[in-house]
């Protein structure tokens, strides 16, 4: 089904609750809807027809239309459709009904627009703060147009305390982080234990929340952007810096030279190999079987160099502007590409045979942090997780990007849906991977590397790209503004759908496999967090005192 | 316990051999189009800004102290290495070196300064022609009867002044 | 009861491990980095480890601080004591002062040093981690008394210096029982001596260090040097009760064979860690727990007289 047949479903269904639809091409719909239709339009989306949920954006409209935006994300991955369902707001006391009773998978967005924008959403079933920190005053929300990007507000509060939940009866509670030897990022899992089981977990997370969103619409410029949308994450950074640049692309209909997508393929292909065999390792690390961590780290190092040659950095590339990319391959550089991967996918063929015959890995992950297809279809799984249990979704083929539409590769699936599932599916997504690059440098024909960019950027347009990501969807949501910048830039990285399941993969399983199923979603907790904050010095990060680490460690 | 894989994955890992190395004992070159420290070539630089426009991380001030004489510093506290300035800089006096080991303890040692006598278009002020809109948006030229708004490219002054570990910099931020 | 025998033996036994133990800690961090495909560090780093431990600030952190300072002296000490019990190329100096029960709950009080000291820190996750230390001892400690008990039935004596001897071989016909232990004590050591699989009690990624998570500094080092000395002891323990040909022979002879079977010994569990990953305790317990029906099948047989 294409957009408008899609826009046909809705007009049919919802009549005059639809104000406006724009249809830029077959891949994409924008539906403005009256608000009070909103969770109607959403609930039909979801359940009826069965699309994915991908994210909720808020944004302050007002200096432009006079009230608030509220939009609603889907994707239709067989159709090839990525849909945005949006609503205007007034600007006095905004609210709409809180479609997270519909879509689970909502929860945590729907809770980042009201610490966030202040859009109330209304029938939350746990609006709790999410992302502000703890002392952050009530109704200062920093990404409306009228709150600065480098001060704190007035009443912050660095003495009060966010309150946790109780735990259930008979349970008592282990902090899992911020400070984990396995977590690399901050992150706190509130463990209720029963004896050795888990029972329960509450998570406050954010800690490393950089204001980047706001800083994109207040400070920096279009091409300064894919700088910092790089440093959103360390591992998948290439990621988010493509899937910005083709959203701002597609909202301002600037088309790139057919080289720059075979080079921003090949550069976001090395990125998943390094990423997936960095994992492998990591998962291993995680079980206490630290040569197979080694072994995958030494394998996947000559890569880096590879990496580092091309793009002058080991895994910043700084690859892409709007309208193209910065670096050539060269004919050279291309053949030392080849010889990398013929080197890896070999070494990497006889890893994965011990591996797969490794009975004592398998032992501590079989059955481990299992996710079903209902969990997934419910919190909007992505990624390995969701192909582990056996759901087939892929952005390079559902919504094809850069050159992915004129490469072949398997989409790669597993039907364990637990954590040796996922270690199946990465592994063989490495020759995947290796397949994908092989064609992209045969098909490669000599070219420009940018577009010349004629004209200033037209203002107000919307745009939205979704990028597979080694750990799932990365999908970028631009409006395009004035002064050189977006109005509004939201980033959602994978791992913040991935991490709301992590309670329900937990529950009832022991405390020792609790890391490695967090460690099974690949979490990136740079990724997720990655909305405004305020100034370098006080109150951007919780800085624990010792008194708080004593207590919180002590039952 | 030794098992079948576990002896094929000892042996994988015996025929490896050792690959770690012994730096920093020895060092390790970068490869040629490593993105390390920019340097600062003043005998090239005509004193555009666009370096200073471009850049990601707000961290090339440039001050005019006259019509003829333009400041340009290169601070590095924050410089990201992601080249920009050397693309969009017109006359190539920017190059990314090789060099990575910028550790130090005092954080002048970073900073680059230029002093350049200026000399523009009588007829536009300009300095150059940009390429790209998006970048054109960012340049401004020096034009010598503009200097009130023009006196710091750098777009906000937050980042200065809740920094006072810049010790031995000495910015005149109202100065002449 | 010769006093000065007694002393010197004494001494030379405690000398011995002292100095080897942390060698041969350094020798496993390097053969294990041979496996990675690494350099590794030096030799001698955990003599530096060691000292550098030593030199560092003495925290009081933890609900008990007393209990700790006990806990950290306990466990060197029953090392240590049991490295006087344990015949090391020549009899034990304490020979005839005690006997295999009073080996056997020496190396019990060892894990109850790490017990005590988990307790006393207090912190969630050091009690998690003497749970499954807890838990680990029930299910191993059993495993090693029967095989003494075993060589007591052969042998007719309690004496260490014979039970140590390789007494579980002591019989007129074939030794099933002895191998049936053998086999028995060779899976489960890496539990004895807290190494991959079964370093569960203190599993870094999961517990950050389980009991001891609470120590730094001094206390930390006199922990880390008791799990040394543990390596060592546990080994000759080994080696005395199943590789124990060769021992007959003159000194320095005997001696020198000794400890190159220890060495032996200690590059068999240094392989095995680097190979495998950590079990889960319930996946462990089980373990045992079969091992344990064995042993005591071996047991039956032996009071059989095979």
């Amino acid at each position: 089904m294409t957009a408008r047949e899609r826009l046909g479903q809705l007009r049919t269904k919802f009549g005059s609750a639809i104000r406006r639809a724009d249809v830029p091409g077959d891949h994409r719909l924008f539906v403005y809807v009256e608000s009070c239709a909103l969770k109607a339009v959403c609930r039909y989306l979801f359940l009826d027809l069965d699309a994915r949920y991908v994210v909720s954006i808020g944004a302050d409209d007002r200096p432009y239309s006079g009230g608030f935006l509220l939009a609603h994300d889907f994707a239709f991955d067989a159709d090839h459709l990525l849909c945005s369902v949006l609503t205007h707001l007034p600007a006095e006391n905004p609210k709409a009904d809180s479609i997270s009773g519909v879509v689970p998978a909502a929860n945590w967005a729907e809770r980042e627009i009201r610490d966030l924008v202040g859009i109330e959403p209304v029938g939350h079933p746990y609006p709790k703060r999410l992302v502000l920190p703890d002392g952050w005053p009530e109704n200062a929300h920093p990404l409306r147009k009228d709150a600065p990007w480098n001060e704190v507000p007035a009443g912050f509060d660095p003495e009060r305390e966010f309150q946790f939940d109780d735990p259930p009866e008979g349970c008592i509670v282990v902090p899992f982080g911020p400070f984990h030897p396995t977590l690399d990022e901050p992150a706190h899992f509130r463990l209720f234990i029963e004896g050795e089981r888990v029972r329960g977990c509450e998570y406050r997370g954010f800690m490393v929340h950089r204001g980047i969103e706001k800083l994109a619409e207040s400070v920096l410029t279009y091409n300064d952007i894919p700088m910092m949308a790089e440093r959103i994450c360390g591992i998948c950074g290439c990621v988010h810096n493509v899937a910005y640049a083709q959203a701002v692309e597609s909202a301002a209909g600037v088309t790139i030279p057919p080289r720059a997508e075979y080079i921003r393929t090949i550069m976001l292909e090395v990125e998943r190999l390094h990423s997936h065999l960095l994992w492998v390792g990591l998962a291993c690390h995680i079980v206490g079987f630290d040569t197979l961590f080694m072994q995958s780290w030494r394998i996947r190092e000559p890569l880096m160099w590879a990496a580092e040659k091309i793009s002058g950095n080991r895994k910043t590339y700084a690859l892409c502007l709007i309208g193209g990319v910065r670096w050539e391959i060269t004919p050279e550089l291309a053949l030392e590409l080849r010889q990398v991967l013929d080197r890896l996918e070999t070494e990497w063929r006889a890893v994965a045979a011990a591996v797969s015959l490794d009975k004592n890995l398998q032992k501590r992950t079989r059955g481990v942090g299992v996710a079903g297809p209902a969990l997934v279809k419910s919190a909007g799984l992505i990624g390995p997780v969701a192909r582990a249990a056996g759901v087939e979704i892929d952005c390079r083929r559902d919504h094809p990007y850069a050159a992915y539409d004129r490469v072949e590769f398997n989409v790669i699936t597993a039907d364990g849906c637990d954590v040796w599932s996922r270690v199946v599916v990465r592994m063989n997504e490495v020759f995947e991977s290796v397949r994908i690059v092989r064609q992209c440098l045969e098909k490669m024909e000599p070219g420009p590397l940018q577009s010349p960019v004629a004209a200033e950027l037209p203002v107000g347009r919307l745009g939205l790209s979704s990028v597979e990501a080694p750990r799932g969807e990365s999908h970028h949501f631009v409006i395009t503004g004035e002064n050189n910048r977006p109005r509004r830039w939201r980033v959602r990285a994978p791992t913040y759908q991935n991490l709301q399941a992590v309670p329900a993969m937990i529950k009832d399983q022991q405390i020792a496999d609790m890391t490695i199923s967090l460690g099974s979603i690949d979490p990136c907790f740079s990724c997720t967090d990655r909305i405004e904050t305020i100034d370098l010095k006080s109150g951007e990060t919780r800085i624990w005192t010792q008194e708080e680490l004593i207590r919180n460690l002590r039952p | 316990m030794l098992s079948l894989s576990k002896l094929k994955e000892a042996w994988l890992c015996l025929k490896a051999g050792r690959v770690t190395l012994p730096y920093p004992a020895r060092g390790r070159p970068a490869p040629a189009r490593f993105r390390g420290r920019p340097v600062f070539d003043a005998a090239k630089c005509i004193g555009c800004a666009g370096c200073a426009n471009n850049c990601p991380a707000r961290e090339i001030l440039v001050c005019d102290l006259c019509q003829e004489i333009r400041v340009l510093q290169y601070l590095g506290r924050r410089c990201t290495y992601c080249g920009r300035c050397a693309d969009v800089c017109p006359e190539k006096a920017i190059t990314l070196s090789l060099d990575f080991e910028t550790a130090t303890d005092r954080i002048g040692d970073l900073r680059q300064r230029l002093d350049l006598f200026m000399s523009t278009c009588q007829r536009c002020g300009r300095c150059f022609k940009e390429t790209s809109w998006l970048d054109q948006l960012k340049l401004k030229g020096y034009r010598f009867d503009d200097v009130q708004n023009e006196r710091w490219v750098l777009r906000s002054r937050a980042c200065l002044e809740s920094e006072p570990a810049v010790d031995d910099l000495k910015i005149d931020l109202d100065g002449p | 009861m010769n006093l000065p025998r007694i002393l010197l033996g004494g001494l030379a036994n405690l000398g011995l491990v002292m100095i080897v133990a942390p060698a041969c800690e350094g020798l496993l961090r390097k053969v294990t980095a041979l496996i990675q495909s690494r350099r590794g560090p030096p030799l001698r780093q955990a003599y530096f480890d060691l000292l550098k431990l030593l030199g560092k600030e003495d925290l009081e952190s933890g609900q008990a601080p007393w209990v700790q300072r006990f806990a950290a002296c306990l466990s060197p000490a029953t090392a240590l004591t049991v490295a006087c019990l344990v015949p090391m190329g020549f009899p034990a100096p304490l020979n005839g002062v005690g006997d295999a029960i009073l080996l056997i709950y020496l190396l019990t009080l060892s894990g109850i040093g790490t017990l005590l000291g988990g307790l006393a820190a207090g912190s969630t996750y050091s009690l998690v981690g003497i749970s499954r230390e807890m838990m680990t001892m029930i299910a191993l400690e059993p495993l090693f008394a029967v095989t003494i008990l075993a060589g007591a039935v052969h042998t007719g004596s309690l004496r260490v210096n014979q039970v140590l001897d390789g007494s579980v071989y002591a019989t007129a016909g074939f030794p099933w029982s002895g191998l049936v232990l053998f086999g028995v004590i060779l899976v489960s050591f890496q539990a004895f001596v807290q190494r991959a699989p079964f370093d569960i009690a203190e599993a870094e990624t999961e517990l950050m260090d389980g009991p001891l998570m609470e120590y730094s500094g001094p206390k930390l080092a006199l922990f880390r040097y008791a799990q040394m000395m543990r390596l060592v002891v546990y080994s000759a323990l080994f080696v005395g009760l199943f590789v124990p040909w060769g021992s007959g022979l003159a000194f320095p002879i005997g001696w020198l064979l000794f400890w190159a079977k220890v060495l032996g010994v200690v590059l068999l569990v240094t392989v095995v860690a680097a190979t495998h990953a950590r079990y889960r305790i319930d996946q462990a317990i089980r373990f045992f727990a079969g091992l344990l029906a064995a042993a005591l099948g071996a047991l039956l047989l032996a009071s059989y007289g095979h």
